[in-house]
């Protein structure tokens, strides 16, 4: 298992420098100079100070020694300074990290929780009625944007109903501490979390029937079913969990993905979290707020992966260590 | 014209006569005033920074103007008032402004504000930092003085007759010297707390979620101000950001938080008022910019042409919900020696056909980019509109999309055929309109010079010639001159005086009351219990 | 013959051809349906749906014709969709063929550069892709591609790793077929099937990419599509709610029909794996 984990970071290492190189070299090729950018917002023309930003920046000197400039500094835990805020990079992320870790978590946690439910269900009673209205509404939702689902649950639960905060991610200036501050953060989490993950779980939920379905089809569920072993019984010993594990391993393979849902959730919800600070980083051209965003990222998302992989081979040893 | 003369006499007497700035206005008599509570307010789009020494936009300004003050502000007529200069005197010749400063003003961190505080920022900081402010100082000031610790006095290279309208906070914000001097301001770890002399202090920034500012018990002036806390809230979405203000979480929208149609649902709601008064400072201007390098538009007969192609009263009443005024000039109408009898440009289609028709010029062998402004669908509806018509008037039209880095990239950069604009006017023409025309501000880098490339003498010598008149008539006189020239040239195609709608509630009072609307510190500003 | 049959019997599969054919006879007619510019201000703005009947859905807030829109987004909205699709199928395609077929060395480098990719989630890449290169009809149908084919590319290597195995195959290689020639001729056609099913839920995802980008204001100002409607339509939610709706049906209704068409043809060519979606 050690050498195991060893050869993974290893790997992870070499993935994410790549990344790094290709980001920087992606952001190289894009016109548009942040220094004249940012001496065009305040105003000023004139080259002079156009030269002192550059200067500051370190945009004056060669691609390569800007790339390796950049490399050593993330080797050492430094991100960069953002061009615009004047503020250190990696601060600047690690303060809205959490919020969207919460966002993406939740949405995750209750997309496979849904989408595994409805699945099974619609297994269970395949060719019901319930399974129709199951998998019918997983391809609706399925084909919905995501967008449009988060302006129309806006306008019917916060505005019409009145149930949910359409905003925020607590109430500000309230002053709740503890207990109290939770339950209104989860309060406000419910509506972003569900729009961001409705999608998803319209995913699992056609996953976790196909393989169900494709589960029970095999040899040892049907001998367990010529031996007079209870239907409930079979689907809870034999293939529930044959069938949901692959659907946890793609679930955790595609958590990254939920980050570029978040960048939509977060902004029609206000939620400050670092979909959006990537968003607005890219607006305004700075640069080492959106690198140092797709670098954090990554790293989450080779983090995610490497956790699944790891339960994966406890839960199955089948699988060898490769 | 009327108008013009009466303001021209206030300026003259401000300008040539020692004159104790006049009190604030109207204060609400005391005994009604309910001290205390919270006003929450938008923030749109988020700052980068609070120290507005190194930024000067829109956003910056309306949360950094409770903290940080400069020496003036203005009134709704563009007469200056007193702010951290309790008077000043204009020398007859023109060439030495002094001011007094008000006493025991302390900056937020305890230490005494003093004239030092005022000769740093005129010949250090701003003049390293300040766009605006450097211009001015190489071009008009000899030398910034502190006779004594209340007294700061400007001595000039030559008269400056727009030199008293460019004290407020975005043109002059006032910065620290104790904690900025010798240090390089763009990285002193102490902007991420700033402190300023105004009535509330910095609190808490959470990025993406709401800056906090608290009440500054040793406020300059007695008993103020009045609230306890102030909140700027980020929503980075229009639609919720009218939401926001439905549901009551928060009390005051600035001018462009929400979208021009949100706008009149909002104010028809009880309890809500509002105004639009406030920017007659900034006097906002949108005009179509012709990149007058390319052949096409060179032709001043085209510019005519597309000119009168576009119905100027559909677009600010169809697209923009009313909010502005169709423009009749160069100068916006609320700026200073504006001109209301010139040449105009109403809509006629067969006119503008006819005109290029004489022209000969066969626009379809001139397919053109149209690069609107990237701030929401309202400019996208603008660029829509101007492209049909252009089309119709026998244009080939491509629209540009671009955010607005790759907006600031292009213009700075020359690199566009036909580009939306705005600028602000900042009240006096040789502050924010001659640098539109000047021949020798066609300079890369900025949204804000000529970057049409727009060359015409006699242009630039009668803006010269009114911004070193010692003689506001003789600036008048030059300025009268140089708009009907502007009229005939049609260098730009002024489109309209943006007008900004403040929305408040009712139990807000005392919100807007100077030509720098919300940017004035709420020092007296109070919420009816 | 027995699989036209067998297509025709998944209720499914059939109602999303026909809906797939509706729109894109719309897309066709849509300059016969609605001549001229879908641009051009035709009636008074905002009208509501039904409230005159010569604009059945109503007109955005420049008096333009939703139902126009409509239909001439049809064509965008779904040729964005196909292109990119197309795009990322050939490149995907080529490097999974080549990791799989070649393994070894080759493998490991061109994995590796997808995992690049891969790591980054496609939605955000694809944000940036459009905004650094600017918002055009180009932009936009290549940066779908390049941040889809990274799957595409697992899958044709994990098929051709098992096909690769194969007697044809390895026949093939012993009497010294050469290796593209082997590719193209014994490899690719027998991985055609899963190739065109995962093929067909991308162009359905991409209509929903192109959406999202225009909703974040990254689309093309001079093409009416779906997306571009719903973007320009959101603020006036509340005020006018047909102006997004319809759009939004549109996709939804598109987006449904690819992937029920998808899943027929999968169901198809996998008898024995009913109602597995990959």
């Amino acid at each position: 298992m050690l050498s195991f984990t060893l050869q993974r970071i290893g790997k992870a290492v070499v993935v994410i420098i790549g990344v790094i190189i290709l980001n920087f070299l992606l952001i190289k090729l894009a016109p548009g100079d942040p220094a004249a950018i940012l001496a065009g917002e305040a105003g000023s023309g004139d080259p002079q100070y156009l030269e002192n930003l550059r200067a500051q920046f370190g945009l004056d000197r060669p691609v390569p020694v800007q790339l390796w400039n950049y490399l050593s500094g993330v080797l050492t835990g430094d991100l960069g300074f953002s061009y615009r805020n004047q503020v250190p990079v990696l601060s600047l992320i690690l303060e809205r990290l959490p919020a969207t870790l919460l966002l993406t978590g939740a949405a995750f946690a209750f997309s496979l929780a849904t989408g595994v439910l409805f699945g099974v269900m619609a297994a269970r009673y395949r060719g019901s009625a319930l399974d129709s209205i199951i998998t019918t509404l997983a391809l609706v939702f399925y084909a919905t944007p995501l967008f449009w689902i988060a302006l129309m649950s806006v306008l019917l639960f916060s505005i019409n109903l009145g149930w949910l905060p359409p905003f925020d991610m607590e109430t500000i200036g309230a002053g709740y501490t503890g207990w109290r501050r939770a339950l209104d953060i989860a309060h406000h989490l419910i509506l972003p979390a569900v729009t961001l993950g409705l999608f998803y779980t319209a995913v699992y939920t056609r996953l976790t029937r196909a393989s169900m379905l494709e589960v029970m089809g095999l040899d040892f569920v049907k001998t367990a079913r010529a031996k007079g072993v209870p239907n409930k019984r079979i689907i809870r010993r034999h293939v529930l969990r044959n069938a949901v594990l692959p659907v946890f391993t793609f679930a955790s393979m595609q958590a990254g993905q939920l980050v570029g849902g978040a960048i939509l959730t977060e902004t029609v919800f206000a939620w400050p979290g670092i979909g959006r600070l990537m968003f607005d980083a890219l607006m305004q051209r700075d640069y080492p707020v959106l690198l140092g965003v797709f670098l954090v990222t990554a790293i989450v998302v080779v983090i995610v992966n490497f956790i699944a992989d790891l339960l994966y081979r406890i839960v199955d040893p089948r699988i060898g260590i490769a | 014209m009327l108008r013009t003369l009466v303001r021209l006499a206030t300026a003259a007497i401000l300008a040539c006569a020692p004159v104790a700035g006049p009190a604030m206005a109207q204060d609400a008599p005391a005994a009604e005033v309910t001290p205390g509570g919270a006003l929450n307010m938008i923030v749109q789009p988020e700052p980068p920074m609070l120290i507005v020494g190194l930024n000067t936009q829109g956003p910056t300004l309306y949360v950094a103007g409770q903290i940080y003050q400069s020496l003036l502000t203005y009134d709704a007529s563009l007469n200056p008032l007193p702010q951290l200069a309790k008077s000043w005197e204009v020398s007859e010749d023109g060439l030495t402004y002094t001011f007094s400063l008000q006493e025991g003003v302390k900056w937020h961190d305890g230490e005494p504000f003093t004239s030092a505080d005022v000769v740093f920022a005129a010949t250090e900081f701003l003049v390293d930092a300040h766009p605006r402010w450097r211009l001015i100082a190489e071009a008009y000031v000899e030398s910034v003085t502190a006779p004594d610790d209340l007294t700061v006095v400007f001595k000039m290279k030559k008269p400056f007759s727009a030199f008293l309208y460019g004290f407020e906070l975005s043109s002059f914000p006032i910065m620290p010297k104790h904690i900025y001097q010798g240090t390089d301001y763009r990285t002193n770890p102490a902007n991420s707390t700033p402190i300023g002399t105004g009535p509330f202090k910095f609190k808490e920034w959470q990025r993406g979620s709401f800056i906090h500012l608290v009440r500054n018990e040793d406020y300059w002036k007695d008993g103020k101000p009045y609230l306890d806390e102030l909140y700027f809230r980020v929503i980075p979405d229009a639609a919720s950001r009218s939401i926001a203000f439905e549901q009551g979480t928060v009390d005051v929208l600035r001018g462009g938080d929400v979208e021009g149609f949100a706008i009149r649902t909002l104010t028809a709601l009880p309890g809500v008022e509002s105004t639009t008064a406030g920017w007659e400072y900034f006097s906002p201007q949108m005009f179509i910019q012709p990149n007058l390098r390319l052949e096409v538009f060179a032709d001043r007969n085209i510019r005519k042409a597309m000119y009168h192609a576009l119905d100027r009263d559909f677009i600010v009443n169809a697209i923009f919900f009313g909010q502005g005024k169709a423009a009749r000039g160069p100068f916006s109408a609320t700026t200073m020696f504006h001109d209301p009898d010139l040449q105009q440009y109403p809509f006629d289609m067969d006119l503008a056909k006819k005109l290029v028709a004489e022209s000969g010029i066969d626009l379809s062998k001139h397919p053109i980019r149209l690069m609107g402004l990237p701030y929401g669908s309202t400019w996208d509806r603008l660029a829509e509109y101007v492209k049909q018509q252009l089309e119709e008037l026998g244009f080939v039209v491509t629209i540009q999309a671009v955010d607005a880095g790759g907006w600031l990239q292009n213009i700075g950069s020359f690199n566009f055929d036909l580009a939306f604009n705005f600028l602000y006017q900042f009240g006096h023409p040789a502050q924010g309109v001659s640098r539109n025309y000047y021949s020798d501000n066609i300079v890369q880098g900025t949204h804000a010079g000529n970057n049409q490339a727009y060359a015409n003498p006699e242009v630039d010598a009668l803006f010269t010639k009114a911004a070193d008149a010692v003689n506001q008539e003789d600036a008048a006189a030059a300025y009268t001159q140089v708009q009907e020239i502007l009229a005939e040239d049609v260098p730009l195609l002024w489109t309209f005086d943006m007008q900004n709608t403040t929305i408040y509630r009712d139990k807000v009072k005392n919100l807007v009351r100077t030509a720098i609307g919300l940017n004035e510190p709420m020092d007296d500003v109070w919420i009816a219990k | 013959m027995q699989n036209l049959k067998r297509f025709s019997q998944n209720y499914g599969a059939v109602l999303g051809l026909v809906i797939l054919g509706l729109i894109i006879a719309m897309a066709l007619a849509a300059p016969l349906l609605f001549p001229g510019n879908p641009w051009r201000t035709v009636a008074m703005p905002l009208l509501r749906p039904m409230e005159n009947p010569d604009f059945l859905l109503g007109t955005d807030m420049l008096g333009r014709d939703i139902a126009a829109g409509i239909a001439h987004g049809a064509k965008v909205s779904l040729l964005i969709g196909v292109v990119s699709t197309l795009v990322a199928v050939l490149i995907g395609v080529s490097i999974g063929a080549l990791a799989g077929f070649y393994g070894g060395r080759v493998d490991d480098l061109l994995m590796r550069f997808t995992e690049f990719f891969q790591i980054i989630p496609a939605f955000a890449m694809a944000v940036v892709l459009v905004a650094i290169f600017s918002p055009n009809i180009v932009s936009i149908t290549l940066a779908i591609a390049v941040v889809s084919w990274p799957g595409v590319a697992r899958l044709v290597r994990a098929e051709f790793l098992s096909l690769r195995e194969r007697e044809f195959v390895q026949a093939a290689i012993v009497i010294g077929q050469s290796g593209p020639r082997i590719i193209m001729t014994q490899v690719l056609p027998n991985a055609i099937s899963p190739i065109i099913v995962t093929a067909s839920l991308m162009v359905a995802t991409a209509i929903l990419t192109e959406s999202a980008l225009s909703f974040l204001g990254l689309g093309d100002r001079n093409m009416m599509s779906w997306g571009f409607m719903i973007g320009a339509a959101r603020t006036m939610l509340r005020e006018a709610w047909w102006m997004s709706f319809f759009p939004g049906l549109a996709i939804l209704l598109a987006v449904l029909a690819i992937n029920l068409i998808g899943e027929g043809i999968n169901d198809l060519m996998n008898p024995h794996l009913r109602g597995r979606k990959k």
